[in-house]
Formats: structure tokens, C-alpha cells, sequence
């Protein structure tokens, strides 16, 4: 009774939001401990969190609140001592492995900006020209508009979030890039991308590259599309190379390259 | 070949030029003031005082992070630029429905904003943590950004900056607890700093000699406001703040140029033409941030370019403003008792005993100040200028600490007197004499920052100290309309029109808030394809 009530906390601080006065990682933002803390992490907990932390079996470790609202040293105790009554086994991996388990952990969540990607980032370039991803996307001003601007990509998205939205964007609707078709009460058709709509206007991006701002009552029929204009082959379009070093190439894609510590420490508190 | 097409396709998209910029306020909004002149006027008239009292709300934005917005929307062709801290969002002016957003996660801190600018196909804002954002005004893409001041040297961002010619000025706030105060032009296609000029002298420099040495580099004088523009004299006018330690001035002794000042800039070259100090030495945090507004007006029998001021300090100044010349100052509130009056060169003639002290000492105007930066308007059919004032006297400390930049050390501060709270007042002034035409009392707690607007139709619209939007007739302050917006109000309002139909909106604390004359609703017919999601 002791121990499930000792477990139970340690399971339960996950949650917690009061900061602790707890040892921090020695390890984090360390590329190396990270990449170590990532063989452990395939060998042992891929199988139920994920192959990028995606969840499956066990929680989603990249972008949910229980990671981000949770300590180093909350993340370390419950790692090392399970969570009783779930498929969450304790482990009696010393700790400096855990830590290293932590920081990759941590990396996941990570704006993709923040780790240290693999690939040639140079090479990457090169293949986001070839592979036609300006049609749509835009870089600094350079590119289309009918697919969400990639100027601060690697400052707002994980890698794994990267990586998954190239190779497998699947059917998902990006809010805001929804394909659409409306006619006008002159008979004139316009393609674009929806930005919002109701029962009585519609704002949309054209395919002209211009705004469109209409009420409903001036259009004769909408036809919103449930296909997303992302091609979805890009994993076989791609080879393995390829695709590393346009991932290494869009996860340097930041505003501000500023100290990756130091952000995640803001993103912690809360700031 | 979407993309060839698109690539080619955006740079023939409409642009805001800078003409466009010199003939807002039209059925457009397109600077924080409305107008270059910073006179808020807007020649629309389709609201009028007879039929004002129609007015109904047409929608309501819900900012889902706001909690104190101080924003002043711009419009462009039926697009409204919202901000709130580290953030902009763009959207159908006629319905209040997002079309983009844009939010800044990575900011160093989060702070108020106060507004947007526009030019060509860019809209601009500042991050808190001073950095400056240009993004396609149609996506919301990022185009560039850069940080023009930091954080660790007790810099901030809280202005809307002004776009002029193929420029954008900005400045900085953090006066209260130690920087040294700046206005800097950037490229606006490029975001390249074009000069930078700092309102406080270097060391040598003429006017260093009116401070002590150690606070040349800390000494505030911070530009945390947006300025006004002359086209014609091409002239940016912008002011500045307190001097730092704001309540205790025994360290540094003269006259502390250029702070409490408004500085006269020439936007090609960042060279300042003149400057005028309105509160030499201040101690009373009287930051010279009311609006610069810019008319011409005969002045004793000859037509003279002037810029009229209601400044914290109680008094309101006309000056020249193509030499900066000292031409009148007069109160506008009669809660003032810092200073007899103001000589013939413009430098208050001091009441002896009203500094602040160890143990407290009586003065008014209050730390608020007898005016502040919410926006008055000037109404040239009425020739009348309105001015939110609030009469306040304060308790006034003074600490002799030895000041430490960035430790939100002030050298004091100022206490409201419980036994006399302050009182909000619109008053309609004589440009000339200073005089007071008519005025509106306010009820409230003493807490708003809205401002006014004043339109062709002969209507000011301004926010109440009680969470209300008000319509009073330019002409004489009668009441025609209002509405309870359930929150108090730290915004100006606008006025704009899309579509033949003429609009007012003003920023609550969480919400944008817009209005309009009342019309009986029309049946709208539902498109099957609109609901296809829901299948």
C-alpha cells in the first residue's frame, strides 16, 4: 500500500504545475546524449509511444500537455518507476541513461529549430527548389500562398511533426488551406484556398494570389473540396536522402535561432 | 505552373502607395492616427448626428489572448489589422471573420500593442521584445524581421510604427527603469536599419552637459508612442518620455535633454530639425506622449503651420511647427499647481516645494497625467480640438537610491489620494487660445485610456471611463448615443466603410468590437456546399 501510494504520486506529478525545486538535466540540448537517449528510446519505448513520439499504445510524448507542463525530474521518476495500473513498466536503467532518455524526449516536443537535425541542409535547399515546394509554400516573401507560409517552420514545428506532414499529410485539412470553388452570381467561377467561412460570407485566397472577401448572398454555389492540395507521395517521390536533407533544410527555417535553453526555459514557465 | 503563375501574379496585386497613405483617413484607416496629421478626422458623414442614434452592433471579434487590448485597428479594402501582444490577425471588416493570423511564440516578453502600419503589400507590427515584422497583408506570410533593440538593455515595444515614403519608424518604451531612448527608420522592403537617432546627446555631444555623465546611457527619454507627419516639410514629429529615475532627479541635475520633448525628424536622414522640451528636469514622470497634432491656423493676423499639444504636464502648447518655435501655452485642467504658468520661451515658471519628497508631497496634474496617449481628434468644420483630461492631484516620493538600470527602479512614485479620486473629462478646446469651448463629464474609477475620434458627420465618438462607447455632436458635446461594452476600454476608436456602408469600431479588453446604422436583416439563401463537412 505504501509503494502504490508513493508510485501513484510519482505518476500523478506529471501533472503537476507548480514548479519543484528539482535537479534539472544535465543532459539537455546535448546532441550527443540526445542521439543516445534516442537508441534507448527506439529499442524501448518506440513501441508503444510512437517512432516520433506520436503516441499509439502509450500517450503522445511531442505535443501534448503532459509532456510540456512536467519537469525534467517529473519525466526522470516516471520513467524509472512506471506508472502502476498501466501498461507503463518501471525500468532499472541508471540514471544518467534516463536523463539521456529525458533530453530526447524533450527533443521531440522541441521546435525542430532547437535539435540538431541530420542532413545537409545546403542539399535540402536544392530539393525543396526541385521538388516543387514553392508552387504552393512560400519562404520570405518567395513562393505561392495557397499552402501555409515556411518562413518560421523550424521555429514552430518538431521534426517528427515535419517529418510526418511531408510524408504522410494523409487527409488532414490544414486550417485556413482548404481547397474551394465558388461561383459568383455572373456566372465567373474562382479557385483558391478557404480561409473561413459561414452560412452568410467567405473570405478566400485565390489561386490569382489575391484576397477575396465574399457574402454569401453574391454567390450562386461554394464547392469546398475534402482533398488537401499537399501531394501525398512525397515519401516515394523522395528518396531517403533526400528527404533528410529537406528536413534539415526546413527545420533551419527559423526567425530566431535564438538559445534553445533559454526558449524552452520560457516555454516552461509559461512565458 | 500554379507557382509560375502565382510568382508572377502577386507583384501586380494593389498596393498601398504612399499617397494612398497621405489621403487616409477615406473610407480606409490606415495609420494608427487615421491621418499623417494625427487630427483622427474622418470626412465620412453617413453617420451622422441625426442618425447616430441607429447605430447597432454588426460584430464581434473575440481575441482569444486578449486581456488588455490597447490596439487601433487599420482597414484596407475591407480588411481590418487587429494586434494584441506579440500578435496580428487580420479580417473581413464586414463580418469580423479571421483571415489570417499571425502570432509571434517566440517573443522574449509579452507586452500591450498598440497598433499595425501599412505600405505597398506589407503590414508591420512590433513584438514586445522590439523586433519588427513585415508580412504580406493577403497571407500573413513572414517577409522579414528585425530586432532593433534588447531586452537586456531595458527596451521594449508597445507602438504602432508609421510608415513614410519607403520607411518604417519605431521606437522604444522602458524610460521608467533605465535605457537610453530612440527613434530608428528600417527599409520597408527590406528591413535594413536606415539610421537611428537617440533622443538622449552622447557623451560630448551638445546637451550631454544636462545630465550627470552616469546617466547618459540610462537616462529614458524613451519613444514608446507612434508620431505624426508632414508630407509638405517632411517632417516625422515624435515625443519623448521621462527622464530615468523618473520621480528622484538629484542625480541627475539640468535640464535632461531631450527628454519630455517633441523632436522634430527628418525621415530621410534621421537628423533631428528642431526640438522643444516641455517639461525641463521633469520629476513628476510627465512623458511628453500625447499626440503631436498638426493644423494651420491664423495666429495673430498671419496663417501659421502648427502642432497643437495637451501635455501631461496640464498645459496645452502651440508651437511652430516648421522652427519649432515657442507660440502659446495655456491649462487645460484646473487641477494644476507645479507651475505658475509659462514664460515667453516656453519653460514653466515653477511653484517652489512641489517636487517629490521622501515623505510624500501634493501635485497636480497626477502621475497619469492631465492628458495622456489616448488619441484626441480635431474636427476642422468645428475648428474645435478634443482632449480626454482627467483632474488628478497625487502624492509625489522621491527615493535618493542609487539608481540600478533594470531593477524597476523609478526614484519614487506617485499615490492617488484616496479621499480625491480622479475625474475623466472630454473637453472641446479653442486651438488658438486654448480655451475650453464645452465639456463632458465622465463618470468612472479613473482607470480608461481610450481615446476619440471625430467624423464628418459632426459626431466624436470616444470611450468612457465606464466601459462605454459614446456619441456626442462635435458642435456643442450633446449626447446622442451609447453603448455598454461590458469592459473598460483602453483603445481609440476608428471609423472606416466597406461597401457603401460606414462602420465604427474600438478595441474592449478581450474583443474588437464593430457598429454600424441599423438595417432590417434580408434572408440569406444556404448553399448546400457550405455544409459539406458536416456530411
Amino acid at each position: 500500500m505504501r509503494r502504490l501510494v508513493f508510485t501513484l504520486f510519482a505518476a500523478s506529478s506529471l501533472w503537476g504545475q507548480q514548479p519543484l525545486n528539482h535537479p534539472d538535466n544535465p543532459f539537455d540540448g546535448d546532441p550527443d546524449a540526445i542521439e543516445r537517449g534516442k537508441k534507448v528510446y527506439m529499442g524501448s519505448c518506440g513501441g508503444c509511444h510512437g517512432g516520433t513520439g506520436e503516441g499509439g499504445r502509450g500517450p503522445n510524448l511531442r505535443d501534448g500537455r503532459l509532456i510540456r507542463r512536467s519537469t525534467d525530474f517529473q519525466v526522470l521518476n516516471t520513467i524509472k518507476k512506471g506508472v502502476p495500473g498501466s501498461d507503463m513498466p518501471p525500468t532499472n536503467l541508471p540514471d544518467e541513461r534516463i536523463w539521456e532518455l529525458v533530453a530526447y524526449v524533450r527533443a521531440l516536443g522541441a521546435p525542430a529549430s532547437e535539435t540538431s537535425p541530420p542532413g545537409n541542409p545546403t542539399r535540402g535547399e536544392e530539393v525543396y527548389r526541385n521538388a516543387g515546394c514553392a508552387n504552393c509554400h512560400a519562404i520570405s516573401g518567395r513562393g505561392g500562398a495557397l499552402g501555409p507560409d515556411l518562413t518560421n517552420i523550424g521555429g514552430t514545428r518538431s521534426y517528427g511533426i515535419l517529418r510526418e506532414s511531408i510524408e504522410k499529410p494523409g487527409d488532414r485539412l490544414t486550417p485556413g488551406y482548404q481547397p474551394v470553388t465558388v461561383q459568383m452570381k455572373d456566372g465567373r467561377t474562382l479557385s483558391g484556398v478557404v480561409k473561413n467561412y459561414t452560412n452568410y460570407d467567405l473570405q478566400m485566397a485565390g489561386r490569382d494570389g489575391q484576397l477575396h472577401l465574399f457574402q454569401i448572398a453574391d454567390l450562386t454555389d461554394v464547392q469546398l473540396s475534402m482533398k488537401s492540395l499537399m501531394p501525398a507521395d512525397y515519401a516515394t517521390r523522395l528518396s531517403r536522402d533526400d528527404m533528410t536533407d529537406l528536413l534539415a533544410y526546413l527545420s533551419r527555417r527559423t526567425l530566431r535561432p535564438a538559445d534553445a535553453r533559454a526558449a524552452r526555459e520560457r516555454r516552461r514557465q509559461g512565458r | 505552373m500554379i507557382g509560375a503563375f502565382l510568382l508572377a501574379a502577386l507583384p501586380l496585386a494593389a498596393q498601398v502607395t504612399f499617397e494612398d497613405l497621405k489621403a487616409s483617413p477615406n473610407r480606409n484607416w490606415l495609420t494608427y492616427a487615421g491621418d499623417y496629421k494625427g487630427q483622427r478626422h474622418s470626412p465620412l458623414r453617413r453617420i451622422d448626428r441625426s442618425n447616430v442614434r441607429n447605430l447597432v452592433p454588426k460584430w464581434t471579434f473575440h481575441m482569444e489572448t486578449g486581456r488588455r487590448l490597447e490596439t487601433v485597428p487599420l482597414v484596407y479594402d475591407g480588411v481590418m489589422y487587429v494586434t494584441n501582444s506579440n500578435e496580428i490577425q487580420a479580417l473581413d471588416a464586414r463580418s469580423g471573420r479571421r483571415i489570417w493570423s499571425y502570432r509571434d511564440e517566440q517573443s522574449e516578453v509579452n507586452r500591450v500593442n498598440r497598433g499595425a502600419a501599412i505600405l505597398g503589400d506589407r503590414v508591420f507590427f512590433v513584438a514586445g521584445d522590439c523586433t519588427l515584422i513585415a508580412l504580406d497583408r493577403r497571407t500573413g506570410a513572414v517577409l522579414w524581421t528585425k530586432k532593433y533593440a534588447g531586452v537586456d538593455q531595458g527596451y521594449f515595444a508597445t507602438l504602432a510604427p508609421l510608415a513614410v515614403k519607403d520607411r518604417v519608424v519605431v521606437g522604444v518604451g522602458g524610460g521608467d527603469t533605465g535605457n537610453r531612448g530612440f527613434v530608428a527608420a528600417f527599409s520597408a522592403s527590406t528591413g535594413e536599419e536606415l539610421w537611428r537617432l537617440y533622443t538622449i546627446p552622447g557623451k560630448g555631444e551638445p546637451g550631454a552637459e544636462t545630465w550627470s555623465e552616469k546617466l547618459l546611457a540610462w537616462g529614458g527619454a524613451a519613444t514608446w508612442l507612434s508620431g505624426t507627419y508632414d508630407p509638405e516639410l517632411n517632417l516625422v514629429y515624435w515625443t519623448t518620455g521621462n527622464p530615468w529615475p523618473d520621480f528622484y532627479g538629484g542625480d541627475r541635475k539640468g535640464d535632461n535633454l531631450w527628454s519630455c520633448a517633441l523632436l522634430a525628424i527628418d525621415p530621410d536622414t534621421g537628423k533631428m530639425k528642431w526640438a522643444f522640451q516641455f517639461t525641463p528636469h521633469d520629476t513628476h514622470d510627465w512623458d511628453a506622449q500625447g499626440w503631436p497634432v498638426l493644423i494651420d491656423m491664423p495666429y495673430q493676423g498671419t496663417m501659421r503651420k502648427v502642432v497643437m499639444h495637451a501635455n501631461r504636464n496640464g498645459f496645452y502648447y502651440i508651437l511652430d511647427r516648421v522652427t519649432g518655435e515657442y507660440l502659446r501655452a495655456t491649462p487645460f485642467v484646473d487641477k494644476l499647481d507645479w507651475a505658475k504658468g509659462i514664460d515667453a520661451k516656453g519653460r514653466p515658471i515653477l511653484v517652489p516645494g512641489k517636487d517629490p519628497s521622501p515623505n510624500g508631497t501634493k501635485a497636480c496634474p497626477s502621475v497619469r497625467g492631465a492628458s495622456n496617449w489616448m488619441s484626441p481628434s480635431y474636427n476642422p468644420e468645428t475648428g474645435l480640438f478634443y482632449v480626454v483630461t482627467l483632474e488628478q492631484c497625487d502624492i509625489y516620493m522621491s527615493s535618493a537610491k542609487e539608481p540600478v538600470p533594470m531593477q524597476n527602479f523609478a526614484g519614487g512614485g506617485g499615490e492617488q489620494i484616496p479621499t480625491e479620486p480622479g475625474k475623466f473629462y472630454l473637453r472641446a478646446l479653442d486651438p488658438k487660445t486654448g480655451s475650453r469651448v464645452w465639456e463632458y463629464p465622465l463618470t468612472g474609477p479613473g482607470i480608461m485610456w481610450a481615446g476619440t475620434v471625430s467624423t464628418a458627420g459632426g459626431v466624436i465618438f470616444f470611450g468612457d471611463d465606464d466601459g462605454q462607447l459614446v456619441a456626442v455632436d462635435a458642435r456643442d458635446g450633446r449626447h446622442l448615443w451609447h453603448y455598454q461594452m461590458g469592459q473598460q476600454l483602453f483603445a481609440s476608436p476608428i471609423t472606416y466603410e466597406v461597401d457603401g456602408k460606414q462602420y465604427v469600431t474600438i478595441a474592449s479588453q478581450t474583443d474588437v468590437f464593430t457598429f454600424g446604422l441599423f438595417e432590417p436583416a434580408q434572408p440569406v439563401k444556404v448553399l448546400p456546399g457550405l455544409s459539406k463537412t458536416l456530411e
